[in-house]
C-alpha cells in the first residue's frame, strides 16, 4: 500500500464517520476499520486503539459532564422541544464519542501504517506539489524547534523572576511574555538558518532533491483493492439505516 | 508569491497555531487561541493582501493537518479557517501600520485590535455554527460547549444557542488573538519582515 492510497482510504473512512451514520452504519464502519487495521497493521492496531482512547476518553468524560450532567437532554430532544432524558443524552454522547474514536483510530492507523518510514520519507512518498511537501517538512521541523524554544524561554523567564514554576497570578499576567520570547527565539533561529546555515549547507536544494528522489506513485498495489472496497462499503454504510426499517 | 521566507513563515504560523491551540484545547478554556499564527502571518505580509490571504490560509490548513491528530473536531472547521484568513487579509492587514507604530498610540491601537477582533469573531461564529449544529449537534470538545449548554438550559433553541455561544465566545477569543498577534508583530525584527516582503527569489 502506498501512503497516497492509505491517506485516500483514511479520508473516505473519516468522511463516513463524520456523515452521522445510524447504528447499523456505525457497526459496519467499525467492522471495516477493524478489518483495515488487522490486515494492514496487525499488532500495531493495539497502539492505534490505545492512542485513540487517550485522545477521546477525556473528551467523552467532558461531553458527558456537560450534556448528561448539566443539560440532561440530547440535542435532538432540544431541537424537537420534547421532554429530555439523561439516558438519551448519554446515548447521544456515547454515539458521538464512538464516531470520534473511529476518526482518531483511522488517523492513527494511517500514520502507523508507515511507522517504519521517517517523516521525511513519508512526505516524499506523497503525491503533492513540491512546495506543499516543503511546507510540511519545515512545519514538522519547526514544531520541534518551538518546543525547544518554549523550554529555553520558560527557563529564562523563571530565572529572571518574570514567571514562577508553579501556577500563579504572575504567570497569568506575564504569560504573553513567554509567547513573545518563544516567537522571538523561533524567528532568530530561522533567521540564522536562512541567512547563514542553509546557504552554507545548501539545505533547501538538498531538501528539494531528497523530496524529489524516489517515485511518488499515486496509487499502486493494495490501494487498488482497498479503495474500491472502502468506496463500496461506504455506499452500504450510507444506505444501511435508510433501508429495512428501524434496527 | 511563495518565496522560501514565506514558506518558512507559513510553517511558523502553523506551528504557532498548533502549539497554543492544542494547549488551550487540552485545558478546556471557553476560548480557542488557535489562529494567532494565521493572523500573524497575514500581518507580517502587509500590505500585500493577496499574499497575506494565501499564506495565512496555507498556515491555517497546515496546522489543521497536524492538529487533527490531537483534536478530532478541528478538520471540520477548515472553512472557518479560510474565512479567518480572508478577514485577516482584508481587515487586519489594514491595521498593520498602527500595530507597528513607535511609540505606540494606545487609543488607535486598542480600537484597531477591538475592531479587527470583532470582525474576525463575528465572521468565524457565523461560518462555524452550521458545523457545530448539524455535524455535532452543538457538542464540541472545547470549553465553549459549557456556554452552549448554558444557553440551552435557559430555554434557547439548539441553533440559536450555538449561534449565541459563538457570538459570545468568538469575538472575545478573536480580540485576544488579534491582540497577541499584534504584540508579536510589534516584537518581530524588521529585517525578518523585510525578508518576507522583499523580492526574494521565487522557488518552483
Amino acid at each position: 500500500m502506498t501512503p497516497n492510497g492509505a491517506f485516500a482510504v483514511g479520508f473516505v473512512l473519516i468522511a463516513l464517520a463524520a456523515s452521522n451514520p445510524g447504528p447499523r452504519g456505525l457497526a459496519l464502519l467499525g467492522a471495516l476499520v477493524l478489518a483495515f487495521a488487522l490486515i494492514e497493521l496487525r499488532g500495531a492496531t493495539v497502539i492505534a486503539l490505545r492512542r485513540a482512547a487517550v485522545v477521546v476518553l477525556p473528551l467523552a468524560v467532558f461531553m458527558g459532564l456537560v450534556w448528561v450532567g448539566f443539560v440532561g437532554k440530547a440535542p435532538y430532544q432540544i431541537a424537537s422541544a420534547t421532554a429530555g432524558t439523561r439516558d438519551a443524552a448519554l446515548a447521544y454522547v456515547a454515539t458521538l464519542s464512538g464516531r470520534l474514536f473511529l476518526i482518531v483510530v483511522v488517523a492513527q492507523l494511517v500514520v502507523l501504517r508507515f511507522r517504519a518510514l521517517t517523516p521525511l520519507q513519508l512526505i516524499r512518498a506523497l503525491a503533492l506539489p513540491a512546495s506543499a511537501k516543503r511546507v510540511l517538512v519545515v512545519t514538522l521541523s519547526l514544531i520541534a524547534t518551538l518546543r525547544h524554544a518554549i523550554d529555553r524561554a520558560h527557563t529564562a523567564l523563571i530565572a529572571a523572576g518574570t514567571l514562577t514554576r508553579a501556577a500563579s497570578l504572575r504567570n497569568l499576567l506575564h504569560g504573553w511574555r513567554l509567547m513573545q520570547a518563544v516567537w522571538l527565539s523561533a524567528i532568530t533561529i530561522m533567521l540564522g538558518r536562512m541567512r547563514d546555515k542553509w546557504p552554507v549547507e545548501n539545505t533547501i536544494a538538498r531538501l528539494d532533491r531528497a523530496l524529489a528522489s524516489g517515485e511518488a506513485r499515486p496509487f499502486a498495489g493494495a490501494d487498488r483493492i482497498w479503495l474500491p472496497v472502502v468506496l463500496g462499503a461506504g455506499l452500504l454504510i450510507l444506505l444501511a439505516d435508510r433501508v429495512g426499517g428501524a434496527p | 508569491m511563495f518565496t522560501t521566507p514565506r514558506l518558512i513563515l507559513i510553517a511558523l504560523g502553523a506551528a504557532l497555531n498548533f502549539s497554543i491551540g492544542t494547549i488551550v484545547y487540552l485545558v478546556k478554556l471557553p476560548i480557542y487561541l488557535d489562529s494567532i499564527g494565521t493572523i500573524l502571518t497575514a500581518l507580517l505580509l502587509a500590505p500585500d493582501r493577496m499574499a497575506a490571504f494565501f499564506c495565512a490560509w496555507a498556515a491555517a490548513w497546515a496546522s489543521l493537518a497536524v492538529s487533527g491528530l490531537v483534536n478530532p473536531f478541528l478538520p471540520w472547521f477548515a472553512l472557518t479557517d479560510v474565512a479567518i484568513a480572508l478577514v485577516a487579509a482584508l481587515v487586519v492587514v489594514g491595521a498593520a501600520k498602527i500595530f507597528r507604530e513607535r511609540p505606540r498610540r494606545s487609543g488607535p491601537f486598542v480600537a484597531q485590535v477591538a475592531l479587527c477582533g470583532l470582525a474576525i469573531g463575528i465572521v468565524s461564529a457565523v461560518v462555524s455554527v452550521p458545523v457545530v449544529v448539524y455535524l455535532f449537534g452543538g457538542v464540541t470538545g472545547s470549553g465553549s460547549a459549557f456556554v452552549v449548554a448554558l444557553f440551552l438550559k435557559s430555554g434557547q433553541h439548539l441553533m440559536s444557542a450555538a449561534m449565541l455561544s459563538g457570538l459570545v465566545n468568538d469575538p472575545i477569543d478573536k480580540v485576544l488573538q488579534v491582540l497577541l498577534a499584534a504584540l508579536l508583530y510589534r516584537a518581530t525584527p524588521g529585517d525578518f519582515i523585510a525578508m518576507l516582503r522583499g523580492p526574494a527569489p521565487a522557488i518552483r
